[in-house]
């Protein structure tokens, strides 16, 4: 029965990548204005326009270029981007702009996730297991600060203290890919310090909760009533049957690592993958767009499978899809 | 606030502009008079900067960072649209012809130019001994191919107005080439030292390798992320002084002010003029703030209510409280404008014969009562420093006179495509260009493609073409301010301000020149500027 809820899940994914493929075509053609009229911006003419358009074949039906580009992407091949390349020459491929942007979004989110991760759900069990003492105030008042904190204010602060003032880290992550050794960590510093605070403060409050929520089960004061020692029941009994909640909302911070952090990349001008996809968007590079569109959706969709697959594991219940 | 401390920094901002060559002694004396240093002590001042003028020092990686990039960067001089593009092409590229400080035309690649008689023909000689990127010697066929994709209707080029009398350009011999015209162009020469004009090797197929003349060879380039420059070791003149760039963008305006006062980049552009205050307080930064022809202005489209009655427009215009905006909205960053494109910064071609048109509430009742209008609707996008603040003081003070202005506030995203030149009125905003006539003809030229008011006045588009033909300074004089006129009486356009471009820099870059055509002296600190220890 698990390999067919596991099955189950795979089918759904996919399907809900061929709906969002669809979204992400007709999203996109209803921008205004297209990538002609944004490459040549105030200094447009009709001539210009139509010259351009034609030499970057925006002139076909919309439906003809969304099979052309799904057949592409099935293949394996994302396409070529329209913009960035000179005037007659033809065009960067899209694999190209993306891969190098792709490893700097990993190295970020790989990073924040090593150290937000353990470093939350220590503080949510610390919290859980010695709830309403002072200890657990502090990290409940501490994170539901810095929930309600935007992430840009969080990133200017550092970047002002750490950066301006102290002049300890630099104000801005160049990552170029050639960075090494502490050049790569000092760059990396302050954008991950950010986002570890952003994405451990939720993490922390959902791991609190769910495991308190647990706490107050009656095997679990079958369990007290046992005599067996707090921290054996809070890890042994209680966080299996809290881990679907927490693995859920640790895989929807990573997919936000993966595909939401655009501020943090703007403010710390790092070469992300968010920041592409944002700057496509103002070019109108639209095969770039739907590239980035789908590399986030597949990461949604595979971390959220994950966690199901987390969720089948701890709680036999879910093996059996109604 | 303004305390001692503040008039000390100013003061050394400004013997390094001095003796960096960037402003004459009168400019200088007068720039501490207005500091309110006397003249004495001014004159020992300058006598002090006078004695540190330093001769440029070779090394160092010059850190820039420009206010935009994207995946769509370019290194195909035609299609150049942003600041980083025209940086980076000033470091791969060479122009036929340069322009450098307060807009004197000095040779490039091309060694030396003559015209015939009426300015229909003009052979230009180009440099020998010069070689590509790639040992490849520069001649006449690389010239005639770069410059040829400018013409015809099919040409992506973004200037392609500019050389739309020339018939065509032909090589004479290996060294010389010529370009024919349908219409004289006495101004040809100085478009030529446009940034789209640069010269590229013949036939090139992939820009992005960025081969050139010029005084960097391209080591990387990631659009959207960063390019690398080494020094050109086979330069065909002395310089240039930096052993490597790194050009780039910051694209958030804060964090763009903190790296430099963090000291990660040495260079910025577009500096917003509330960061002015800080960069001038910290030590080792300063601000170069150069006065332009660049302005933001607002459209009332002529051929269509309410800009057509010629009342209403100059309602709008008597409306503008100038001074006032220069003052608070620009924070003294700007100059006042009049009513026509063309600035003080333009030099000899302004006309100082117009009166400056006042703020003048009366008559702006009075014209707008003329007119018969009570109300009307203004788009509204951040294109411009300053021109959302300008819009909102515009409708307070039309209130006052009983004119009701409404705003619509529109994202600049598409905004060209679907607002500017559409809406009866809306606002806009236009970079600088070398020449006054080429300034005039892009925005005013009876029927040009961006006559964003459209206007249209025949006996300004013959007054445009006489004076690219004429050869007397006192005429061509006299033409250019007899066209400043008519915008200035009869067009839609309201330019109630000029800005200035503000730089960010550090202490340590010097001899930057002073070309008020666009960022950072238009660019062309990449060759000229230079690092000390």
């Amino acid at each position: 029965m698990l390999i067919r809820a596991v099955l189950h899940r795979i089918a759904t994914g996919l399907v809900t990548l061929v709906v969002v493929s669809v979204l992400i075509f007709l999203g996109t053609s209803v921008l205004p204005g297209d990538v002609a009229s944004i490459i040549l911006g105030q200094m447009a003419t009709p001539e210009s326009l139509a010259a351009l358009r034609s030499t970057l074949g925006l002139d076909q039906p919309a439906y003809l270029r969304y099979f052309m580009w799904l057949g592409d992407l099935l293949s394996g091949d994302l396409g070529i981007s329209k913009a960035g390349s000179g005037a007659g020459t033809g065009g960067t491929p899209i694999s190209e702009m993306i891969a190098p942007r792709l490893a700097n979004t990993v190295h970020l989110a790989g990073a924040v996730a090593l150290i937000a991760v353990p470093l939350s759900l220590g503080l949510g069990l610390a919290a859980a297991a010695r709830a309403g003492t002072r200890l657990d105030r502090s990290i409940t008042l501490t994170t539901l600060g810095l929930v309600s904190v935007p992430e840009f204010l969080v990133a200017t602060a550092l970047v002002l203290v750490v950066a301006v003032y102290l002049g300890w880290l630099p104000a801005t992550a160049y990552v170029s890919g050639t960075e090494t050794g502490t050049a790569l960590l000092k760059a990396l510093a302050l954008p991950t310090l950010t986002l570890v605070v952003v994405a451990s403060s939720q993490i922390i409050r959902m791991t609190r909760a769910s495991v308190l929520n647990v706490m107050s089960s009656p095997y679990i004061e079958m369990a007290v009533l046992k005599g067996l020692p707090r921290r054996r029941i809070v890890l042994r009994h209680a966080l299996p049957n809290a881990v679907g909640p927490i693995v859920n909302v640790i895989a929807l911070n990573l997919a936000y690592l993966v595909s939401g952090v655009v501020i943090v990349e703007t403010i710390f001008a790092y070469p992300g993958l968010a920041k592409l996809m944002v700057d496509a968007v103002q070019t109108r590079d639209l095969p770039l767009v739907q590239a980035c569109a789908m590399i986030f959706c597949s990461a949604y969709i595979v971390l959220v499978f994950i966690a199901d697959l987390a969720s089948i594991l701890s709680n036999p219940r879910l093996r059996y899809p109604r | 606030m303004h305390g001692d401390e503040t008039t000390g920094k100013d003061l050394r901002a400004l013997q390094q502009k001095f003796k960096d060559g960037g402003i004459s002694r009168r400019d200088f004396l007068a720039a501490l008079g207005a500091l309110g240093v006397s003249a004495a002590t001014a004159q020992s001042h300058l006598a002090r900067a006078a004695a540190l003028a330093a001769s440029p020092r070779r090394g160092g990686t010059a850190i820039f960072a420009s206010n935009l990039h994207g995946p769509d960067d370019q290194l195909d001089p035609i299609v150049f649209t942003s600041g980083i593009d025209y940086t980076r092409g000033r470091a791969c590229y060479n122009n036929l012809t340069q322009i450098l400080d307060h807009l004197t035309l000095h040779p490039e690649l091309a060694e030396e130019w003559s015209a015939n008689r009426d300015a229909t023909e003009f052979t230009f000689k180009i440099r020998k001994g010069v070689e590509f990127h790639d040992g490849a010697p520069l001649t006449a066929d690389d010239v005639v191919w770069s410059m040829n994709r400018h013409l015809g209707p099919d040409s992506p080029s973004v200037i392609k107005a500019y050389f739309a009398s020339v018939i065509e350009w032909r090589k004479l011999d290996r060294y010389t080439v010529r370009a024919r015209l349908s219409a004289p162009d006495r101004d040809l020469p100085v478009k030529l030292g446009e940034k789209q004009a640069k010269i590229v090797k013949r036939g090139t197929t992939d820009f992005r390798k960025g081969i050139g003349t010029g005084p960097y060879v391209l080591e990387s380039f990631e659009p959207g992320v960063r390019s690398l420059h080494r020094r050109n070791p086979n330069y065909w003149r002395e310089g240039p002084n930096f052993d490597a760039l790194v050009l780039t963008a910051i694209t958030d305006p804060t964090a763009r002010v903190n790296a430099l006062i963090a000291g990660d980049v040495h260079l910025i552009a577009s500096v917003n003029s509330r960061s002015v205050r800080l960069i001038k307080n910290t030590e080792g930064v300063h601000v170069n703030s150069t006065p332009s022809g660049r302005y933001g202005g607002i459209c009332c489209l002529k051929n269509t209510p309410p800009g057509a009655n010629d009342h209403f427009v100059r309602g709008m215009q008597y409306i503008q409280d100038r001074e006032r905006i220069v003052r608070s909205i620009l924070k003294g960053h700007g100059q006042v404008g009049n009513d026509h494109p063309i600035s003080p910064a333009y030099g000899a071609d302004h006309c100082t014969e117009l009166p400056q048109r006042p703020y003048d509430p009366d008559q702006a009742k009075w014209h707008l009562q003329q007119a018969g209008i009570s109300s009307a609707e203004l788009f509204v996008a951040p294109v411009a420093a300053g021109i959302v603040e300008t819009c909102l003081l515009m409708q307070a003070n039309l209130k006052k006179i009983g004119f009701d202005l409404a705003i619509r506030q529109v994202p600049t995203d598409g905004y060209w495509g679907a607002v500017w030149m559409k809406e009866p009125m809306n606002v806009v905003s236009w970079n600088m260009r070398p020449t006054a006539n080429a300034m005039l003809a892009i925005q005013f030229a009876p029927g040009a493609a961006w006559n964003d008011t459209y206007w249209n006045n025949p006996r300004f588009g013959e007054l445009l073409r006489m004076q690219l033909a004429e050869t007397d300074p006192a005429r061509r004089y006299g033409m250019l301010c007899e066209m400043q006129r008519l915008v200035h009486e009869g067009s839609g356009m309201v330019i109630p301000y000029h800005l200035n471009i503000l730089d960010g820099v550090s202490d340590r870059i010097h001899g930057i020149p002073v070309v008020p055509l666009g960022a950072t002296g238009a660019h062309e600190w990449v060759e000229f500027a230079w690092m000390s220890e």
